[in-house]
C-alpha cells in the first residue's frame, strides 16, 4: 500500500488548488450573491480542461485511456475548498460523457460529445424516488417524470436519466424547463424540466432492465464519490476559515482559538475530515482498479463526508459567532452550501437502509 | 403551580398566539426572508392586538392578560408566559418574532433601572408612527465589532460635558439598528473601573451625531433588521443614563437582564425545532416510500422519535428555569442549560430533517430550508453556546458564574 502521489497527481493538485485559492474563491461570493456563475468561468476552465475531462480524445475530448477516479476525488477536494456552486457545474459532464462512452452506442456519442465540444452542458440525474414512468414506443421509450432539483439541470442541453429499469440519455430542448436559485449552490444554474411523454429514440437508450440496474451502481457510485471529495474540499475550507479567524479574533484577552472548547471542535472536525478523505480516495481508488467493493466504499464515503461537511460547516459558523451569521464573511455561505450534498441522490442512509432489507 | 402542565393562562396564549403564529405569521415568512425586509404590516397588525413595543416595559402584556400579583414573595407566572409566547412565535417564524418583539430587548434595561421619567420619556419616542407610517421600534446597542461574547471589554465611551455625556463609538449585531426610534445605548463611563463603569443611556433617533450604519445581510432570521449604528460625539443629557443614584451595577445588571431573558430565547429554538419535527411528521403521515408506507420505516420514525425526545427536553428546561424565575429562585445555570440544549436541538432536528426530506428540501422557499438557517442563530446570540457553558461550569465549581 502506497499513499504517495505520483507526478501527475501532484500537478493535478497543485493546479487544482491555485485555481481554487487564486478564482474560485474569489469569485464564490459575488457569484452566490448573483446567483449565476462568472463569465469566465467558462473559458478558465475549459483552459484547465474541465469540461471534457470524461470525453474520448478521438472525438474531440482530453480523455487518453481510461479515466481516474481518483485523480477525479483529488481535484474534487480542491474545487469544493474553492467553491461548491461553480465545482457543481465544473464536475456535471463526467458522468454522462462516461456514461456515454461506456454503454453509449454511436448515435448516443456523436450527440452528446458533438454537445459537449460545442460548450453544451450534461447532467447526471437518478430517480431515487422511484416516480419515474416509463413507457415502451418500440425501440424508444417515452419518460414522464420531473428531472430535479439538479444543479446545471438550468442550462444543461443533455441530461443522463437512471432508474432502476433504465439508462437514458434525454436531450432536454422541448421540455418544460424552469430554472431556480435555491440557497445553497446558488452559482450553479440550478433547475427543474419536466418530461411528460418525452420520447426518447433507441440508440439513446444506454441499458434497461439488469444492465441498467448495474450501469446505475456504477453511475451512483461515480457521482458520490466526487459528492464526497467535493465536500470534504467544503469542509476543508470551512475549517480553514475557521482557524485564520480564531487567531485574529480577541476576546476575554485571548484569541479564541487557545480556548480549549474551540480547539476540541476544530480539532474534532480535522479528524472526522481525514476519515472521510481517505474514505474517499479509497473508493475513488476501488473504482479504478474495478473492485466490485467500490459501489459500498463510495456510498459509505458519502454517508460519512455528508455528516463531515454538515458538522464543519456549522461548527466554521459557530467559531465566527456574530460575524459568522453575515455574509462579509464566508462561512454563512458554506453553511448553505452543505445541503446539497446530503440531498442529491437522496437520503443515502435510507438507501443502505432499504438496500440491506433487500437482500 | 406544577410545572408539568399548563395553566389555564398559559394555555391562553398557547393557543392565541399559535394561531397567530399559522394563520398570520407562516403565510409572510417566506417573503420577508426572501426579501430581508421588516414585517411592518403584521407589526401594525400586532400593535392592534395589543403587542405593543413597549410591553415590557408597561409591565404587563396586554395580549396575554395580567399578572401583576403584588407581593413579591408571591410567585408570578411572567417569565413562563414569555416562554409559551416565545416558543410559539418562532414556530411561526423566527425572523418575524424577533421583528415584533425585538423592542423588549431595550425596554428591559430601561424597566429595570429606569427611573419614572425616564421611563416616560422612553415611551414617548415609542409612541404612535415614524415618519414612514411604521410601527416605532427601539435598540438595544451593546455588542460592538470587537465586543462580541466578552461584553466586559467595551470600546464606545461616554465622557462628561456639563450636564451632559458625550457618546462615541460603534455598535455592531444591533436588531432594529437601523430603523429604531429610540436607542439603549452602553458606552464605558470610567475605564478605572472596568465592568462598573459601563452604563446604558436612552439616545432619541433625531440626536445629532446617531448615524445608523450598514445593515447585515444574513444566513437566518432575515425579516428581522441588525445594522450596524454608529455614535459620533452624541449629547445626552445626564438625566438619560439609567441606573442613576447608585443603584445599579452598570455592567453587571445587564448581564443579569440576559440571563432573565434566556429561558425565552431557548423557547424560541424550541419552536423552530417543533416547526420543522411537524412538518416532517405530517410529511411521513402521508407519504410512502417505494409502495411502502413512510411510517412503516424505523429509519425515519426513530429520527423522529429523537426529535421529539430533544423537543420535549429542550421545552420542560425552559419551563423549569422560567418557573424558577418566577419563584424567585436562583436560575443561571438552569437559564443556560435551557438556551444550549434548545439552540443545539433546533440545528440538529432542521439539520436532520433536510437530510430526510432529500432534495425536496432545496426547492428555493422551503421552510424546512428556512428554520436551517434561522436555527443557527440561537446558538450564537444572547450567549453563545461556549458562554452557556462557560456560565454552567463556573456555577458547577462555586464561581460566579456571570
Amino acid at each position: 500500500m502506497d499513499f504517495t502521489l505520483d507526478d501527475e497527481q501532484q500537478m493535478v493538485v497543485q493546479t487544482m488548488r491555485r485555481f481554487a485559492d487564486r478564482e474560485l474563491r474569489s469569485w464564490a461570493a459575488d457569484a452566490d450573491r448573483a446567483g449565476k456563475p462568472p463569465d469566465k468561468l467558462a473559458a478558465t476552465a475549459r483552459d484547465l480542461g474541465f469540461y471534457l475531462d470524461a470525453v474520448p480524445a478521438d472525438a474531440d475530448g482530453l480523455l487518453d485511456g481510461s479515466y481516474s477516479h481518483l485523480t477525479r476525488a483529488l481535484r474534487g477536494f480542491e474545487l469544493g475548498r474553492g467553491c461548491a456552486a461553480l465545482a457543481a457545474l465544473l464536475e456535471t459532464n463526467v458522468e454522462p460523457a462516461l456514461a456515454v462512452g461506456a454503454w453509449g452506442g454511436a448515435e448516443a456519442k456523436r450527440a452528446l460529445y458533438r454537445s459537449l465540444a460545442s460548450g453544451g452542458l450534461a447532467v447526471y440525474y437518478h430517480d431515487h424516488r422511484g416516480v419515474f414512468e416509463i413507457e415502451a414506443d418500440g425501440a424508444a421509450v417515452r419518460i414522464s417524470g420531473r428531472l430535479g432539483p439538479s444543479p446545471a439541470l438550468g442550462v444543461a442541453a443533455h441530461a443522463l436519466l437512471s432508474t432502476r429499469e433504465l439508462v437514458a440519455l434525454v436531450p432536454l430542448d422541448g421540455s418544460r424547463r424552469d430554472a431556480m436559485t435555491p440557497s445553497g449552490w446558488r452559482a450553479a444554474s440550478w433547475g427543474t424540466v419536466t418530461l411528460d411523454a418525452t420520447r426518447v429514440p433507441g440508440e439513446l437508450v444506454l441499458a434497461r432492465g439488469a444492465a441498467a440496474t448495474d450501469a446505475t451502481a456504477t453511475l451512483l457510485a461515480w457521482a458520490r464519490t466526487s459528492l464526497a471529495a467535493r465536500a470534504v474540499g467544503v469542509a476543508v475550507g470551512a475549517m480553514e476559515h475557521a482557524e485564520r479567524y480564531s487567531h485574529e479574533r480577541i476576546q476575554f484577552g485571548q484569541p479564541i482559538g487557545t480556548f480549549e472548547s474551540l480547539i476540541r471542535l476544530r480539532d474534532d472536525a480535522l479528524t472526522a475530515i481525514a476519515a472521510a478523505r481517505l474514505m474517499t480516495l479509497h473508493a475513488a481508488w476501488s473504482l479504478d482498479a474495478g473492485d466490485p467493493g467500490a459501489f459500498d466504499a463510495a456510498s459509505r464515503a458519502r454517508v460519512v463526508a455528508g455528516d463531515v461537511v454538515s458538522r464543519s460547516t456549522i461548527d466554521a459558523v459557530q467559531i465566527f459567532g456574530g460575524y459568522g451569521f453575515v455574509n462579509d464573511f464566508p462561512v454563512e455561505k458554506l453553511m448553505r452550501d452543505a445541503r446539497a450534498f446530503e440531498a442529491l441522490y437522496g437520503d443515502e442512509r435510507l438507501g443502505r437502509v432499504l438496500a440491506a432489507k433487500a437482500v | 403551580m406544577d410545572l408539568f402542565q399548563d395553566n389555564p393562562l398559559l394555555s391562553g396564549v398557547r393557543q392565541m398566539l399559535g394561531a397567530f403564529a399559522k394563520q398570520a405569521i407562516r403565510p409572510a415568512a417566506p417573503r420577508h426572508d426572501r426579501e430581508e425586509s421588516m414585517p411592518w404590516d403584521l407589526m401594525k397588525l400586532a400593535l392592534g392586538m395589543g403587542m405593543t413595543q413597549t410591553s415590557v416595559l408597561d409591565g404587563r402584556k396586554k395580549l396575554t392578560g395580567t399578572d401583576d400579583e403584588a407581593d413579591p414573595k408571591k410567585p408570578k407566572s411572567q417569565a413562563r408566559i414569555g416562554v409559551v409566547a416565545s416558543e410559539e412565535m418562532a414556530y411561526g417564524c423566527a425572523g418575524i418574532s424577533l421583528a415584533l418583539a425585538g423592542s423588549g430587548l431595550a425596554c428591559s434595561p430601561v424597566a429595570r433601572m429606569g427611573t419614572e421619567e425616564q421611563k416616560q420619556e422612553f415611551r414617548r419616542l415609542l409612541k404612535g408612527l415614524d415618519e414612514n407610517g411604521r410601527v416605532k421600534v427601539a435598540a438595544m446597542a451593546l455588542s460592538e465589532p470587537a465586543t462580541g461574547s466578552d461584553i466586559s471589554g467595551l470600546k464606545t465611551s461616554a465622557r462628561p460635558d456639563g450636564d451632559h455625556w458625550i457618546i462615541r463609538g460603534s455598535k455592531q449585531w444591533i436588531t432594529n439598528g437601523q430603523s429604531a426610534s429610540a436607542y439603549v445605548v452602553w458606552a464605558q463611563t470610567d475605564p478605572a473601573i472596568g465592568r462598573a463603569g459601563v452604563r446604558g443611556f436612552i439616545v432619541g433617533r433625531d440626536m445629532p451625531g446617531l448615524v445608523p450604519g450598514k445593515k447585515e445581510t444574513k444566513l437566518g432570521i432575515r425579516a428581522s433588521e441588525t445594522a450596524q449604528v454608529h455614535f459620533e460625539d452624541v449629547r445626552v443629557h445626564k438625566d438619560m443614563m439609567l441606573g442613576v443614584g447608585g443603584t445599579s451595577e452598570g455592567l453587571a445588571d445587564t448581564k443579569k437582564m440576559l440571563d432573565s431573558t434566556r429561558p425565552a430565547v431557548g423557547a424560541g429554538a424550541t419552536g423552530i425545532a417543533r416547526a420543522a419535527y411537524e412538518l416532517l411528521l405530517d410529511r411521513v403521515r402521508s407519504g410512502s416510500l417505494h409502495g411502502t408506507p413512510m411510517a412503516s420505516h424505523q429509519h425515519i420514525m426513530f429520527e423522529l422519535a429523537e426529535m421529539q425526545m430533544e423537543i420535549e427536553a429542550s421545552r420542560l428546561l425552559a419551563h423549569r428555569a422560567a418557573w424558577m424565575a418566577d419563584h424567585n429562585l436562583e436560575n443561571v445555570a438552569v437559564a443556560s442549560m435551557a438556551k444550549a440544549h434548545a439552540a443545539r436541538t433546533a440545528q440538529m432536528v432542521t439539520t436532520r430533517a433536510m437530510v430526510l426530506l432529500g432534495d425536496e428540501a432545496l426547492e428555493p422557499g422551503h421552510p424546512v430550508e428556512k428554520w436551517y438557517r434561522d436555527a443557527k442563530i440561537y446558538d450564537i446570540f444572547e450567549g453563545t453556546g461556549q458562554i452557556q457553558r462557560r456560565i454552567i461550569a463556573k456555577q458547577m465549581i462555586g464561581q460566579n458564574p456571570t
